[in-house]
Order: C-alpha cells, then sequence, then structure tokens
C-alpha cells in the first residue's frame, strides 16, 4: 500500500533575517511571521491569560518590550533570536506598543 | 580541571548589566570582540576562545555565534537558584542542519570547547538552557525546526530539536490530521524532542514520552550520524513504527545523557477519541494523599484509568494564579489551614487529582461507575464538566489531559515575588499510599525548615509516582535564593537516604543526585562517554557524566 506521506514542512521561522535590519531602520522588512502569530503562539498564553500582566494597549515602549523577551524576569523566560529572531522581535515591539486592549483578555 | 566560579561576577549582575539598556538589541546578534564579563570555557584562554568563536562563524554565519555579553544574555535566564555562578554559558551557536551540527562538533574537538545541546532551551525548573558548569557554549538546535514527516495513517512524526509542541499541534490542525499530540505542562514553547529526551512527562494515554518515542538520528561526537532502530536499514519504511530494531536497544543511551547529540526523533501521536471525559476527584485533607494513591494503582495498571493521573496540591494549584502575600504574610511556611481556607473560596480540596476517559460514550458510560464508587469509597467528590466547567484549574486540567496548549503553570514562578524562583525536585514514588505519605511528611518538614512551601504534585505512572515538589523562591532576593539551593540539596540527601531518587533533575543537583544512583552506574556512564566522546566536548557534567 502506499503510505501518504505529508511534504516537508518548515514548522518556525524562516530565519533568513538579517542583523542589519534590527539595527535603526524603523520599518523593518522582516521575512518570517507577523507579530500577531508571535503573539498568538508565545505572549498571549501567559500575558492577557491570568499569569502575567496585560500588555496590550498599554503604550509599552517597543524597546522596553525588546529587552524584556531578551533578558526575561520574574516568571517570563528570555526568548533567544533562534526564537524570535531580531527582526520579529522589532515588529512585534512596535505592535505591541501601538495596540489597543483586547476586550477578551483576563489577567492583572 | 574544575569549573571557574570565582569571577565574582554574579548572573544576577550579568543580567541587569545586560538588561539596562536596550543598546544591545541594535547592535542585533553578531557576535563581536570578546567583551564582558563572561566565563570561558576550563583551559580555554580568550585567544583559544577568539579562534574558535572564528570558525563557527565561518560554520554557521556570523549572526548565529553569540559570543558577546550582550548576546548571551538570554541564555542565562533561568529560574533555578545558582548563586554561585557555576551555571554560566559561554555563548552560544546555532547550527541549522546535520552537517553544522558535525562542523560545529569538529571545532569543538579542535579547541577543547564544551558545548551544551538544547532544543527549545525551556528546562523549566531544571535549569532552562544553562549548562551544568559554567564555561560550555550553548549548542542552541532551536533553527532545525522542521516536522519532517508525518505518516497520516501510522499516526507517526518525525521532528527536528527546534519544533515545539505548538508547531506539531499546529501542523496537524492544518492538515486536518485526527491526532492529539502529547504536551508536558509548558507545550507551546517546548519541544517533543528536547522533552522527550529529558524523559519528560504529559497528561494522555501518551503521557510517557521516551515510551512513545520511535527512532532516532544522532551525531556523535566525532561527527558520525548514526540512526537507531530501524533507522539504519536501507530503504526502511518502519523507522517511525517500531522501536527496537536489531541488537542491542540504544535509544536510551542518549536520553539525559551528553553521549551525542539527537538531531531527529520519532513519536507516536494518539489517534483523536470520538469522546474525552475529563474528571477531577477532590479530597479534602493533605492525610488522603494515602487512599488515593491506593485507589488510583489498580486502574493504572489495568489501564481503566488510561491517562497520566495528576494529583495536584492545593499550595500548587494556587500558586498558578495567585500569589503567596494574596494568601500568608508571615515569614514561616504556609500552613495548611490558610492553603485550605484558600482553596475552599475556589472550588479546590487540598488534592485535586486529574484523570480523564476517552473512547465511546458506551465504553465511558462502563467504565466511569467503577472508577466513580473506588474514589467515593475514599471520600473524595467525584466532579465532571457538569460541576467544574469554568473553574480555571478545571479547565486547565482538561486542556492538558486533551493535550491542548497552555502555560498557564508558568504562572508558579512568582508565588514569592516578582523576581520568580523555581525548582523542581522529583523523586520516584512507588504507587503505595503509605510510602507516599511519608514522602510528603519529609518533604514538608525540610521545607519547613527554610520556611519554604510544599507546593507539590504527584504524576502517576502505571506503578510509580513522580513526586514533583516545586521549591518556589524570589531571585531577587540573594539570601534565599542560596537558602533555596540549601534546601534542595538538603532534599536530594534526605529523600536519598530512604531511597527515593530522583528521576531527573536541575543543572543545580545533577552530581549530587548522579551519586546516589551509585559507583558502578557513575564509572560505566564515564566508560561510554570516554569511548563515544574522548574529548569530552559534549554536554560535561550532564546527569552527572564526566571523562
Amino acid at each position: 500500500m502506499h503510505i501518504a506521506k505529508m511534504a516537508m514542512f518548515t514548522a518556525g521561522i524562516i530565519t533568513a533575517t538579517s542583523a542589519a535590519l534590527a539595527a535603526g531602520q524603523t520599518k523593518p522588512a522582516y521575512q518570517g511571521r507577523t507579530p500577531q502569530d508571535v503573539y498568538r503562539v508565545t505572549c498571549g498564553y501567559c500575558h492577557g491569560h491570568n499569569v502575567g500582566p496585560l500588555i496590550l494597549g498599554r503604550k509599552l515602549p517597543a524597546a522596553t518590550i525588546q529587552t524584556m523577551v531578551r533578558a526575561g524576569r520574574g516568571a517570563m523566560p528570555a526568548f533567544r533570536p533562534t526564537e524570535i529572531t531580531n527582526a520579529e522581535l522589532a515588529a512585534l515591539g512596535l505592535w505591541i506598543e501601538k495596540s489597543k486592549a483586547n476586550a477578551k483578555e483576563h489577567g492583572q | 580541571m574544575s569549573a571557574p566560579t570565582g569571577t565574582g561576577v554574579s548572573r544576577r549582575d550579568v543580567i541587569r548589566a545586560g538588561a539596562a539598556g536596550a543598546a544591545f538589541l541594535s547592535t542585533a546578534a553578531i557576535a563581536s570582540p570578546l567583551d564582558g564579563a563572561r566565563m570561558m570555557p576550563p583551559g580555554v584562554d580568550s585567544d583559544r576562545f577568539a579562534a574558535a568563536v572564528k570558525e563557527l562563524r565561518a560554520v554557521v554565519g556570523a549572526d548565529w555565534v553569540f559570543a558577546n555579553a550582550e548576546s548571551t544574555l538570554p541564555y542565562l535566564s533561568t529560574f533555578t537558584p545558582d548563586p554561585d555562578g557555576k551555571h554560566l554559558p559561554s555563548g552560544a551557536v546555532a547550527p541549522a542542519s546535520v552537517e553544522e551540527v558535525q562542523a560545529v562538533l569538529k571545532v569543538a574537538n579542535t579547541y577543547g570547547l564544551p558545548l551544551w545541546p538544547v532544543s527549545t532551551g525551556k528546562n523549566m525548573g531544571y535549569g532552562n538552557a544553562t549548562p551544568a558548569t559554567s564555561g560550555q557554549m550553548v549548542l542552541d538546535l532551536k533553527r532545525m525546526n522542521k516536522i519532517i514527516e508525518v505518516d497520516a495513517e501510522l499516526g507517526t512524526a518525525l521532528v527536528e530539536p527546534g519544533v515545539t509542541y505548538q508547531d506539531l499541534h499546529d501542523y496537524l490542525q492544518a492538515n486536518n490530521l485526527p491526532y492529539w499530540v502529547d504536551v508536558p505542562t509548558v507545550g507551546p514553547i517546548v519541544s517533543p524532542l528536547g522533552n522527550t529526551l529529558e524523559r519528560g512527562v504529559g497528561y494522555t494515554p501518551y503521557g510517557d514520552h521516551f515510551f512513545m518515542q520511535c527512532g532516532m538520528e544522532v551525531v556523535l561526537a566525532d561527527g558520525t550520524v548514526v540512526r537507531t532502530g530501524m533507522g539504519s536499514v536501507k530503504n526502511s519504511t518502519t523507522w517511525q513504527a517500531f522501536k527496537w530494531g536489531y541488537g542491542p536497544y540504544i535509544d536510551g543511551l542518549f536520553t539525559q545523557s551528553n553521549f551525542g547529540v539527537v538531531t531527529k526523533l520519532g513519536m507516536w501521536l494518539m489517534p483523536a477519541p470520538p469522546v474525552y471525559k475529563p474528571f477531577m476527584v477532590r479530597h479534602m485533607e493533605m492525610a488522603d494523599v494515602s487512599k488515593i494513591v491506593d485507589a488510583i494503582r489498580p486502574f493504572r495498571m489495568n489501564n481503566l484509568i488510561p491517562n497520566c493521573v495528576l494529583m495536584m496540591g492545593a499550595a500548587y494549584q494556587l500558586a498558578m494564579f495567585k500569589r503567596r502575600a494574596d494568601i500568608w504574610t508571615e515569614t514561616r511556611s504556609v500552613p495548611d489551614e490558610a492553603i485550605k481556607a484558600e482553596a475552599v473560596k475556589n472550588g479546590l480540596g487540598m488534592w485535586n487529582t486529574y484523570f480523564a476517559l476517552y473512547g465511546t460514550d458506551e465504553i465511558i458510560a462502563a467504565i466511569e461507575p467503577i472508577i466513580r464508587s473506588a474514589f467515593e469509597a475514599t471520600g473524595g467528590e467525584v466532579l465532571t464538566e457538569k460541576e467544574m466547567a469554568g473553574n480555571p484549574w478545571f479547565e486547565h486540567h482538561k486542556t492538558l489531559m486533551r493535550g491542548g496548549m497552555s502555560l498557564e503553570e508558568v504562572g508558579i514562578v512568582r508565588w514569592r515575588g516578582p523576581g520568580g524562583g523555581m525548582v523542581c525536585f522529583a523523586p520516584v514514588a512507588p504507587a503505595k499510599g503509605a510510602e507516599t505519605a511519608e514522602q510528603t511528611k519529609l518533604a514538608k518538614e525540610i521545607l519547613g525548615k527554610y520556611n519554604f512551601d510544599y507546593n507539590a504534585a504527584f504524576a502517576v505512572g502505571s506503578r510509580e509516582l513522580h513526586h514533583l515538589i516545586f521549591l518556589l523562591f524570589d531571585k531577587d532576593d540573594a539570601a534565599e535564593e542560596r537558602k533555596a539551593q540549601a534546601c534542595m540539596e538538603e532534599m536530594v540527601l534526605r529523600f536519598g537516604e530512604k531511597g527515593w531518587a530522583a528521576y531527573r533533575t536541575g543543572v543545580s543537583t545533577m552530581d549530587l543526585v548522579a551519586n546516589q544512583y551509585g559507583e558502578a552506574n557513575r564509572m560505566l556512564n564515564k566508560r561510554l562517554k570516554a569511548a563515544l566522546d574522548p574529548n569530552g566536548v559534549i554536554a560535561p557534567g550532564k546527569s552527572g557524566i564526566t571523562l
């Protein structure tokens, strides 16, 4: 019997990011996941979900977001460029800074 | 040679220095001249380290070698205590392919550079990405993130180290495949490969991850690529179907060890059942632990309860969503009465036992009364969605027992304060009530001596329980961090005197636990290490194994 195989699938990030993108460009032309994707599969499990503080709609500076992600703090582990690329993180920081509160989120 | 520890630089200092400004973010992850305080590998001076880094950059690209203080920062992050800076990496290197792993190992052998492999580096409660000894360079395999194959008929998967449970879950959903994944408590950001190699557990009937593993690909220290089981047979179609292959079964050698770098892992996926029914059994007294274990044991042995049962202590459950100061403001350990009062307010008992039934309505209808009557005979209240829907703890375990994604248990880390701090002591207990009660008593006594709380759970396999004792402390308090390490060591030693050793342990107690498994065992591991990795470049100190 022919066994159906799934095609090779790249699960995570497309890693063709360049370090130069994060160095001062205001609109990084990142390749990879959108900020919404990153938020869905990482941040949103704790923030807005009883565990971490709410971070959407609070005008948190993008630089603060970036520092927190790379350093970790308290119950929040650090996330490395291999998990969230510099370009993805730059876009994520800006997206969170400019985000509106999500009424469906709950927590502290 | 012992690992250097005496630079006077603590992890706290390093992290604060790095986090003080966001400067490192604008310079990105380019490894720059060696600056800042970091731990060099034992016996490797800074010139030699710089030469190794240069070669590593040539292998993986400059963006993927992290060798200055700023870019190494995320690799330092851990919840576990490290008061003397004994677990600081020298940097990290992130290959994207098996060939790059081979080339990195070649560089490591040339320069005597120790490598600490991680998959997603989220070994929570056990050290995250931090190494057993300072100076190791983290071999970060996260970029190897392909789901190579899912066999839709056999329900098997072959994945690389960087694939997360979330990735696999999303893949099954996107392709409408009728299978479940089985997650540990922090599924979204951790790796099936990494968790299985640590012999972690989950909460569906496929909860024993190493049992459900089938076939590996391993790169040995000399660059040899070995496929285990059926994987080395030419034109094999059974690599993920048959675990044992032919001759000695070797997969176990590559779990909790440092004998090779695992680059692919096969695993079995649970067929999604037509009906799933989660249960919670509520007991109101700490002393009920004995009765509960004796009630569960026969059902796990005969498999009427098919999943890995979790008996969650009230203090552990409360810590998920509440902080200690909400419940208790004194220094001494929170007394049972205070925990009980808060538990009752939240619909919880002192022990909350979660299991589930899977199958069809008919199957569940036949089994449920048998189990229900056994638990009711112990004084427990058997609860289902009918009574508990909407209760956040019930909903959480309902998610876990069907392999759903959640990070809610991470909340326990900040029980004592915003600095966070958590290390897990996980002794194995036989599934016998009396002995389990003795373990509970001993844990409370030792924790009480240090004013820590008993935030614990039991995960019931078939004939044993992993007693998961989470020592929660505040990393912002240096004295408390040191006390946490002392308390952890006392638990390891005193449980050891009774014959209760850990099934897995964090980087700060690996040697201590390895000693409890005896000299002959340690020497055998040492001989294997010498044969497979004669320069000792792969994870020295992992599970207490060194040259």
